[in-house]
């Protein structure tokens, strides 16, 4: 393993490592395709910057991107409350549009300059020990610096708001009562997915950013018994994942963020298996899952969907 | 066939596309609600990306660019897909959205990882597979249209033939089961009827996007009538138009046909939402008591999937 391909795994692992813990959240709250709209909706956004300033100036690209999806999102969330677009086909209707003006203007406007739908797609992580930045005389490659802080910032919000994302994830109405701002809490969760999906953009594209967020925590779920296992368990997949996909992509020839998704629907697979109590070798033997960290047993959300 | 294409007043080769390109639309306009009136629409994505691996697989297979063969791939692993999330929702005790989440992820990075690795082998066959990926129609051939036709035209004769049977399940579940139609057959026939319109748009559309040309155009009708007939024949009229105009401005501008469509149909289904007569944004906040009628929920269920599209 070379110093590039370590540089490739620590940068996914980041990547893996702020996904992971976000999209642990996102899935006990019943909201794991909320990444996947929020890429959707960065993707006309970094285009946006990127016409505007012309570069890829990382802070611009951060704010003006995230704020656009951010506000796409709410403007979305708020059109549903309304009553006026109620059922699931309102984001099926409005976050392909939103991808489609993204994919436009990429093969439009910015076609084979740093900015391509090859990097859209398969994302560029093969790239990121080429990007080097100087810090301090030595020279630090550039994603790997972006996805480091954006692991600690999220590492950080975690810890520090432990109590009120734990709160509003299992019993919002508990945590409104103990005088949480749920609503709050929730927006504050969106900005936070939003600003990974924009720094995870430039790893491994816009389509896969729901593979990181989601496949991960699906697969600590079905392991974990507890919050802090689930989170524990959600960030080593990642890792797992990302060397698993990197070296698989070596002696594949395939697409690295591509095989460690892969890797990590692998381990899902694994998992729902095997795993103890919940995975399908204990079912078949006629155990009742419990304990498994889950605000409702998962049966209602799909019996109301098969209902329709 | 031949005189439709003829008759129109284009070249030959972008006559073969709008006509290839409405016959999709068309089918994917009647197909849609299905989806859609059933609140299965994200479902519908998954299915979509559950194409791309179908489609590389059928390349490997036939070895040659084939189009029936990657096709038939490609609604292989779109059927695969669907049962996948409903096999994680029903004995997995997976939520919808973590199960379309994880069947969407599992489809689209095998699809990648396939054709990425075939990319690298040097095959030049290969070539043009990622078209799939955004849509491409302007390879379609006189043949392609022909084949999107029949096999299109069966899933429509299909609705039409078991039309009261669909209408019965998509409003009243209930009184469906009372009636004696069992609720596994209704549903794996809409899924196969379902794959069948996504597998005809994979190539036009994409993969990625084909989920918007089965729901814009059913969201856009929905707002128009209240008659599931008069639904299907408008949904798929706005899918055949868009489609044709959307391949034809795709062609012409050399873009990706996929976001061209896609937009087109958002547009006619954003016009709809906010003008329709009856149900449009507009009138309603003319008289604000037809917008009360709604319930509002005070905590947002966001990406949850709900049931009201097809009750109300």
């Amino acid at each position: 393993m070379t110093s590039d391909d370590l540089v490739i795994v620590l940068t996914a692992g980041l990547l893996a490592t702020s996904c992971g813990l976000l999209g642990t959240f996102l899935v006990l709250r019943g909201r794991a395709l909320l990444p996947d709209a929020v890429s959707h909706a960065v993707l006309p956004g970094i285009v946006g910057v990127y016409l505007v300033t012309g570069g890829r100036d990382t802070i611009a690209m951060l704010l003006g991107a995230t704020l656009f999806g951010v506000v796409c999102v709410l403007a979305f969330q708020a059109l549903r409350r309304s009553g006026i677009v109620a059922s699931d086909a309102a984001i099926a209707l409005v976050f392909p549009a939103l991808f489609s003006l993204g994919v436009l203007g990429v093969s439009q406007y910015t076609s084979g300059v740093h900015l391509d739908l090859d990097s859209t797609i398969y994302g560029e992580l093969t790239f990121a020990p080429l990007r080097t930045l100087d810090l301090g005389g030595t020279q630090v490659p550039r994603s790997l610096l972006i996805t480091g802080a954006a692991a600690v910032v999220v590492l950080a919000v975690v810890v520090l708001f432990w109590r009120p994302l734990v709160l509003t994830s299992f019993d919002p109405e508990f945590a409104e009562a103990t005088g949480i701002r749920v609503r709050l809490v929730e927006r504050g969760l969106l900005v936070l997915v939003a600003a990974v999906a924009v720094t995870a953009f430039e790893s491994i594209g816009a389509i896969l950013v729901v593979t990181f967020f989601v496949v991960p925590s699906a697969t600590a779920q079905l392991v974990a018994r507890r919050l802090d296992s689930m989170l524990g368990i959600a960030v080593a997949v990642g890792w797992v994942s990302a060397l698993l996909g990197q070296r698989a992509a070596v002696r594949l020839d395939s697409s690295v963020a591509g095989s460690i998704g892969l890797a990590a629907v692998g381990l899902f697979v694994v998992a729902l298996v095997f795993a103890p109590r919940r995975g399908l070798l204990w079912r078949r033997r006629g155990r009742v899952p419990r304990d498994s960290p889950t605000r409702r047993s998962g049966t209602s959300a799909g019996a109301t969907a098969r209902r329709g | 066939m031949n005189w439709l294409i003829t008759s129109l007043p284009l070249p030959y080769p972008e006559a073969v596309v709008a006509v290839g390109a409405a016959v999709i639309g068309l089918v994917a306009g009647a197909l849609g609600p299905l989806a859609v009136l059933r609140g299965r629409s994200m479902f519908g994505d998954a299915m979509s990306h559950g194409t791309l691996p179908g489609v590389v697989l059928g390349f490997v297979v036939a070895g040659t660019k084939n189009l029936p063969l990657m096709l038939l791939g490609a609604g292989l692993t779109a059927a695969l897909a669907a049962l996948a999330v409903i096999g994680l929702e029903r004995y997995a005790g997976s939520r919808p959205d973590v199960a379309i989440g994880v069947v969407l992820s599992a489809a689209f990075t095998t699809g990648i990882v396939l054709l990425t690795a075939l990319a690298g082998t040097g095959n030049a066959g290969q070539s043009g597979l990622s078209d799939y990926l955004f849509g491409q129609p302007a390879g379609m051939v006189e043949r392609d249209v022909v084949l999107t036709l029949v096999v299109g035209g069966s899933a429509l004769l299909a609705v039409a033939v078991w039309f009261r049977v669909l209408r019965t399940a998509a409003f009243d579940p209930g009184f469906a089961a009372v009636a004696g139609v069992p609720r596994w057959a209704v549903e794996a026939a809409s899924t196969v009827l379902l794959a069948v319109a996504i597998v005809l748009g994979v190539r036009t559309v994409g993969a990625v996007l084909m989920v918007a040309l089965l729901v814009a155009p059913a969201v856009a009708a929905r707002q128009l009538t209240t008659r599931l007939g008069a639904l299907l024949t408008l949904s798929a009229a706005v899918g055949a138009t868009s489609g044709a105009s959307g391949a034809l401005l795709a062609g012409r501008a050399e873009l990706p046909a996929g976001p061209v469509i896609v937009l087109l149909a958002t547009s006619a289904a954003v016009l709809a939402v906010l003008f329709a007569p009856r149900r449009g944004v507009l009138v309603r906040t003319r008289r604000p008591r037809a917008a009360g009628s709604t319930p509002r929920t005070p905590h947002d269920p966001g990406a949850r999937s709900r049931v009201t599209g097809g009750a109300r």
